[in-house]
Parts: C-alpha cells; structure tokens; sequence
C-alpha cells in the first residue's frame, strides 16, 4: 500500500508572539510537526507494517532547514522517505495556493491512501486536506479519530455531535486526522539515528495563486489582569467577602 | 594425644587427602565459573593507582571502616573476620599434621604464633556469639525474612572454632600428665575441663572434633561461591577497584581514546549498546558486586523507594545480578540469550522507582555500585526500547523544544529577572547558572531573586546567561536519555566557553553535579559553586551581614549537594550553625524524592518519600524548614502539606535576605 502524509510546520506553542505593524513577526519562531499530523504519520507506518507498503512524507515550506531534525524524527517512526517542497514566502494561511502545489506532487506519488491532520495548529483553518482531495479529484473524510484496514477498504470512524458516524470506503481517498486517531510512538534514538539514512529529498517550487483569504488585521489577546486576594478576619471574614463579591460584582449569586 | 593415626587401616593423611581434594576441587571450579561469568562483562578499566587502592584495601576491606558503622552487626563482624585472619594458619597446621608448629619451633616463634592463632578463635567465637545473639534474640525487623542460612552458617563456624579449641587441648594432654602449653590461654581452660576424663573419651572428642573441623572447613569451602559467603573473596575485587570518580558521575555513551566523550554527531551507532539488558551489557565490575553482597540490608534500609512501598529494593537489584547469572550461567558461558532479561529481571517498577539518592552506595561496606545499575537499564528502556513511563515523553519534548521540563517558552528564561538590572551575557567574574526551576517555576523564581539580590548587596560581579541557558541536562540523563543529555550538555558548554566565565554558581544541586564534576568530559571545566558556599563566604568575610534568626530553622541536606557533593558545612555555615538538626542529615540525609526525574514521574499516593521526609522534619520541631534545591523545595512543600503541617519551606537564600541586618 502506498501512503502519502502530507506535514504542516507550524510555529512552537512556546515560540514569542509579537505583532509588529499590525503583522505577525515570524522570524523569531521555532517550528514543530503539526500535532495532528503525527497522527497522521503513525497511522499511516501502522498499515505500513501490517500490509507492507511505502510511507512518503510530503512538506511544503519556505527554505529555513531548521525544521529539518523534526521532520527526520518522522521518518524515525517509519516513513521512508521525505519530499520538502522549499517556497520562497511560503506563508501557513493559503490552503488553497498551499494545496494546488502539495497536490502536484502527492499525484504522482500515486497514492492509495492520502492522510494529513484535520487542521494546522496555526490558523486552524482545517482546509487544506480537502482542497488536496479536490485537486487530486478523489473523495475524502475528514476529523477521523478511528481508521481500520479491511482488505482494499477502509473504514473510518467521525465523532459527530452525539454519536458516531462509520463510513467505510474505497481507495483512492484522503483522510484528515483529528486528536487521538492513535498512539504516536516514541522513536528510540537508533531509529532516529537511522533516519538520517532516509531520502531525504529537498525540491524548489514556485508561488502560486489561490483564492486565499486576506488578512486584514493581526492582535494578541488582551493581556489578563491579576486575580484579586481577599482580605478579611480569618476564613470567615473572606468568605463573607467572597460571597459578597459572588453578588454585587460578579452577579453569579 | 593427637587424631595423626590410621583409621581402621587407611592413613589419617589420606582420608583427609582425599576430603581436601573434594572440597578443593569443587570450591576452585565453582569460583572458577564465577570468575568466567563476570569476566562476560564489559571492560572498566580500574587497574590503577595501585598506591591509592592498597590503602582502600586495607582501610575498607582490612580495616572494615564502612562495616563496622552499624555498630553490633558491624563489630560481631570484624571480631569474627579479624580473627579467622589470625587462626587461618591454623588450619595449614592441622592439615599437615603439626608441620607448621614444628617450623615456627625451629625459630622459636612458636609459642607467639599459638598465642595468636588462639587470640583469632577467641575473637570469633565472641563475634559468633553476637552475631547468634542479634540473629535468634534481637532479630531486627530487616532480618525477619532472612533465610536460616544465615544462623546454620555461624552455628557451622562455632563449630570450627570449639573443635579447634579441643584438639589444643587434648594435644596438651597425654598419657604421661599434662603439660599445659600457655601460649594457647583458651587451649588451657578446655584442657583443665577435660583432664579429669578417661584418656579414651579424651583421644575420642579430639579424632572426632578433628574430622568434624575438617569436614566443616572443607564443606565450607564447598559453599562459600554459591551463597551469600560469596562476598569472602567477592569482596576483595569490589573493594580494591571502588570507584574512584567523584560519587554521582555516570559514563558517556562512547569514549575516545583520552577518555573524553565522543560527540552526540560523531557517535558509531552502529556498533553501539545503549544502556544494558543483557547480562553481558554490564562492565565486569558491575556483575562482580552481586558475589560481593551480603544481603546485609543497609542499603535497603535507607532506599527511599523501598522505604514508600516501592517494588524497588536495591539490595535485590543486586542479587538478581548474580541470581540471574547462576541460574542461567551455562547459556551465558555458551553465549547464547537466556529468554529472561536482565530488566525482565528487575522488572520496570523497580527501575523506575530509583531517586538516584545514593543512599544506598553510601551505605554499602563493599562498595557496591547500585544505582549505575538501574540507571543503565533506564538507558536501555529510553534509548532502544522506547518503553518507558508516559510522563516523561513530556519531559523529553519539552527538555528538546524549550531545553526546560516544563516545556515554557525559551525566551522567557530570564523573565524572573525582570527589574533587578542584572547583566545578561556578558563577561562577569561569576556566572550565575539559574537552572530551569529557578528560570520558570514560580515558587523557586523567588529564590533565584533572593539569591541575586543577595550577591548584589555583597558586591559580587556575575552574570546570567539568559535564554540562552538550557537545562543541565541531568533529568533527562537519570531517566535515561543520555543522547538528550548530551546535546544539552555540548549546548551549554559551547555557550558557557565562548562567553569565558569560568566560574560558576548554582541554586541547584544538580546543576552544581552536572556542570561541576560531569561537563569535563564533554569539554567543559568550571569551578561551580553551591550558592550556599559562596553565601556562607560572603557571611565570613561580613560582607553580609545577618541578625539572629527568631524562627527555628532545620536543614535537609539535598541529596547531590551533601551526600554526592560532600558538602554538608557551607549551607550550616551560610545559615549561622544554629539549626535543629533532623535524625538523618548530612551525609545520611533522607532524599526528598525528587531526583533521578522521579519529580517529573507519578507517584502513587500512599507511596510518597516526600511524605517520610516531610514527617521527619515536623519531629524537629522547627519553625522552618530550609532547603538548598529546588527539587526539595517542591516535594517538601506538598508532603507538609499532604501530612497536614504548616511549616514554611524556604531556601537558604530566601532566609538570609529575610534577616539581613538594616543598613546604618
């Protein structure tokens, strides 16, 4: 079975979030896998092991290697091999100029199974991944939290409100991984040694053109004012300031 | 009257011949399988400094320095050691039948050397009887699971020693008269008792005393390499190759020939094991401690983990090594794999309950080496096997992405600093190595500001690194990920050399370790200074001045600042030596809990050290609770707390700051 992964780097939850100009600064990010593209990757080097295959890794992002340790760690859980798009600008908020050339390359890697995390932890616009379906022209499910192989099918199972929704379906499909789909597995540090063994293949590519949102304006969120230390005689004191506070000001009582 | 006659037609000489060869023979192939199965261990080379060994020998092993720290159990053995060390020529005496004493005659030293081998009987036997005494009258509670092996065996040597006393004394009698040899005082007393008796009985008890000596000391020998007895030559080897690097250090992952570690880039994978699971994955002197224990308990008795209920008891660590070599010693020597390995042997509870306290190294009279063992099979767990606790897949991502476990942004490493104009980055006499806990957890921010504000008052020029400091890498590294601690390691001390300063202080313990005794193999060597060092300088020298304190103050001694990094007077001295001292502290100080990542692992609840600590520091009575590390600021501030106590927990700098004395 061949499948492709498609990885979003997405900036550190830890990294420094200034806005200069009302625009993000970005050249002070560290990246990371995104989350769910691990997901993504696991299960994918799961079917590997069990019905043998390839597991190819395709990233589109902008020329900084520094994401590089990370993405080997990938291979380092079984993937064979990683294919980096390298774009000048690449920005994280096209999905759809971001899809147009992730689905040049995913086609000829003729898949039978495209997988990718349901959203980027960046923009969280959980776009991408269905768009890719678009341009290959194959159908696609997506915020998978169980996927099992039954012989050239696959049933996958959605978390919908109050339920669950099974849909079983043939390949050629794409699937987009939502939190918990599965158990990433901790590489050991010969297989992330080994990893560097792996092609590890770096490839140029140009702009495109998408119909894109636009951002308008970026804004972090209102720094939040310190909690308040009630003052009173003893325990009982402060709660009966507590609870008169519960009243007047926070109108919960 | 002497037993050197025929029995029933066959020579004494050849009976015993006979026996000795048996005894021999067995006891020297059995030893021989010993020596085999650890030499199947990894070099470790320790053959040298032969001029500082001997002396170790003979003040550890000769001298019995550790053993006879538990006073009873220790000196009943000395009494029974020392004195088999005089009588042990004996036995070449009444084995050739009497040669020895005619020599000695010849150059008049015989008399002396009876004196002395009888001074060694009467030294055992009082020793024995001790020992019986602690065993079948005391039984102290490590003892109650105790196999009977133990009281059979010191019955079986009394036995020695009282059949050796009455063939002296038969020896003296004859049928001429008696002529008392008083070189031999106890030879004597058994003589005066047994003189009256018919020559018959008398030439009776001695053959049968003889033959029951011989049969006990060959039968001895038979057992000595399958039991516990083990540790009468196991010991030799533990104690004359003891470690001689500093107590705490663990070894890199690969060394070049000048013993430096190889760098993370440059390390041969291929034909690397990381960490141990197979019996052979030990280094010899690893396997030779299981043959030198002796199941004596004490490092049990101050284990940490054992004490809180955990699988892990670090005595059973080491037997297992041996067990587990004896049970599987044909295949070991055939060099195939039993299918039981090495840490299916010590199961993975075991391992991972280990606070890397060292408690019970520093216990053990033997020297031997518990804790590497654990850490090693840790090693094995992270590094191949991938199979480890799930907290510290955290632990290992954050100490990667942010180089802090708990994985907050690296750029706000030196926000605790915020206001108090300290210089960042720059050339400085001191550097002031904050730590991670000191860096980003709140409580412990407060004693990185006191610990700042507190060099400033006195003048001290020193420096931070910023964010650009990273972990020392020691969590990572007690829990096994040695490839993680290394790159920290090559990360700070790229950053600690091109900034200069070679001179370093740390509010943690571990930094103080790590960067102190371990960052020379990876290229770094700095004086590091516990800040309790330097503060107790700066109190000496008046450069701080301090008011007597109004609250009682007690001090845990951290584990890898006192007993690791032997210092255990600066911190009393910073703090003006009026404390209230726990039961245990110093050296013998009772871990928090917090070490060897366990600070970062779950615990369960009724099993926490902290809690143990915590009571024993409520006894003192004390007002306040000083500590000098961060791990023991957290773990004894919660296990107060969960034993219902409200003693204040701070560290030393906080207190000083607190009692400066005003400005005139």
């Amino acid at each position: 079975m061949n499948i492709a992964v498609l990885i979003k780097m997405v900036p550190d939850t830890e990294s420094r979030l200034e806005i200069v100009d009302g625009s993000l600064k970005e050249d002070g990010f560290k990246y990371m896998v995104n989350p769910y593209d691990e997901f993504a990757v696991e299960q994918a080097v799961q079917f590997k092991e069990i019905v043998g295959g390839k597991v190819t890794l395709v990233s589109l992002f902008s020329d900084n290697t520094s994401i590089d340790t990370d993405l080997r760690k990938m291979l380092a859980i079984g993937a064979d091999e990683t294919i980096v798009l390298r774009q000048q600008g690449y920005r994280g908020d096209r999905p759809s100029a971001n899809a147009r050339i992730l689905s040049e390359t995913v086609k000829k890697l003729n898949a039978d199974v495209v997988i990718c995390g349901v959203q980027g932890i960046d923009y969280y616009q959980a776009a991408t991944g269905p768009m890719v379906a678009h341009f290959l022209g194959i159908p696609h499910v997506s915020g998978v939290t169980n996927l099992e192989l039954n012989g050239d099918k696959l049933t996958a199972s959605r978390q919908i409100e109050g339920g669950l929704q099974i849909i079983e379906t043939p390949t050629p499909i794409l699937i987009t991984a939502q939190k918990d789909m599965t158990k990433v597995r901790f590489p050991a540090l010969k297989d992330i040694m080994m990893s560097k063994r792996k092609p590890f293949d770096n490839r140029d590519v140009d702009t495109k053109e998408g119909s894109d949102v636009l951002t308008t304006e970026c804004s972090l969120p209102p720094a939040r004012g310190g909690g308040v230390i009630l003052e009173g005689d003893g325990p009982e004191g402060k709660v009966d300031k507590l609870i008169e506070k519960l009243k007047m000001e926070a109108k919960v009582l | 009257m002497d037993p050197f006659h025929d029995y029933y037609g066959i020579e004494w000489y050849l009976i015993l011949l006979t026996w000795s060869a048996i005894a021999l023979g067995s006891h020297f192939y059995q030893v021989g399988t010993v020596v085999r199965l650890i030499r199947l261990g990894k070099d470790d080379d320790r053959f040298n400094s032969w001029k500082q060994r001997l002396t170790e020998f003979l003040r550890d092993w000769l001298g019995q320095r550790k053993v006879v720290q538990d006073k009873m159990a220790g000196y009943a053995h000395a009494l029974i050691f020392w004195g088999f060390l005089l009588l042990v020529s004996d036995i070449v005496d009444l084995g050739t039948g009497g040669f020895l004493q005619v020599l000695l005659s010849n150059i008049q030293l015989d008399g002396i050397w009876n004196l002395i081998v009888d001074l060694g009987y009467a030294m055992a036997t009082i020793g024995i009887l001790i020992a019986l005494y602690r065993r079948i009258i005391i039984r102290p509670a490590k003892l109650k699971g105790a196999s009977i092996e133990g009281p059979l065996i010191l019955l079986a040597i009394l036995g020695i020693v009282l059949t050796a006393f009455i063939v002296e004394a038969g020896n003296m009698i004859d049928k001429g008269g008696t002529n008392y040899n008083s070189w031999e005082p106890i030879g004597v007393l058994f003589a005066t008792q047994m003189e009256g008796m018919n020559h018959d009985t008398i030439a009776n008890m001695v053959d049968i005393s003889y033959w029951v000596h011989m049969i006990l000391i060959g039968g001895f020998l038979i057992e000595i390499p399958q039991t516990k007895h083990s540790h009468l030559i196991g010991t030799v080897p533990n104690v004359m190759f003891q470690d001689h690097s500093p107590m705490g250090t663990m070894d890199p992952m690969q060394t070049d020939e000048n013993d430096t570690a190889v760098k993370t880039d440059d390390l041969d994978f291929d034909n690397l094991t990381l960490g141990v699971n197979k019996f052979a994955d030990f280094t010899w002197r690893q396997l030779s401690d299981g043959w030198a224990c002796t199941a004596c308990a004490r490092c049990q008795d101050v284990c940490p983990a054992y004490n809180s209920g955990k699988t892990l008891n670090p005595m059973q660590i080491v037997l297992d090594v041996k067990d587990y070599g004896r049970e599987h010693g044909s295949l070991l020597l055939a060099g195939d794999e039993p299918e039981e390995s090495i840490v299916d042997r010590f199961t993975p509870d075991a391992i991972w309950a280990c606070t890397t306290c060292y408690a019970c190294v520093e216990a053990c009279p033997v020297h031997i080496e518990h804790v590497p063992k654990l850490t090693d099979t840790r090693r094995h767990l992270v590094m191949e096997a991938s199979d480890f606790p799930e907290e510290l897949q955290n632990l290992f991502n954050n100490l990667e992405r942010n180089s802090n476990p708990w994985g907050l942004g690296a750029h706000t490493r030196a926000d605790w600093a915020e206001g108090l104009d300290l210089k960042i980055g720059e050339p400085a006499e001191y550097l002031f190595f904050v730590g991670c806990a000191g860096s980003f957890d709140d409580r412990n921010k407060k004693v990185s500001r006191a610990t700042a504000k507190l060099l400033k008052k006195a003048g001290v020029d020193f420096s931070i690194l910023g964010e650009i400091e990273t972990c020392n890498g020691d969590p990572a590294r007690r829990a096994g990920n040695e490839f993680l601690f290394q790159m920290m390691a090559e990360t700070n001390v790229k950053n600690l050399n091109s900034l200069g300063t070679l001179k370093i202080i740390t509010a943690c313990p571990h930094c103080f370790h790590t960067i102190g005794k371990e960052y020379e193999t990876y290229g770094g060597k700095y004086e590091v200074y516990h800040h309790s060092q330097i503060l107790n300088e700066l109190r000496k020298k008046e450069k701080l001045k301090i008011k007597d304190f109004e609250d009682k103050v007690t001090f845990h001694d951290p584990c890898y600042l006192g007993r690791i990094g032997g210092e255990t007077e600066a911190p009393r001295g910073a703090l003006g030596g009026d404390l209230i001292e726990m039961e245990r502290h110093g050296t013998n100080s009772f871990c928090c809990g917090g070490g060897g990542a366990r600070v970062w692992m779950e615990e369960d609840a009724d099993k926490r050290v902290n809690e143990i600590r915590a009571k024993e520091a409520a006894k003192t009575g004390a007002d306040c609770v000083a500590v000098g590390c961060p791990y023991c600021m957290t773990m004894m501030n919660d296990g107060l707390k969960s034993i219902g106590e409200d003693k204040q927990v701070k560290d030393i700098s906080e207190i000083l700051l607190e009692n400066l004395e005003a400005e005139t």
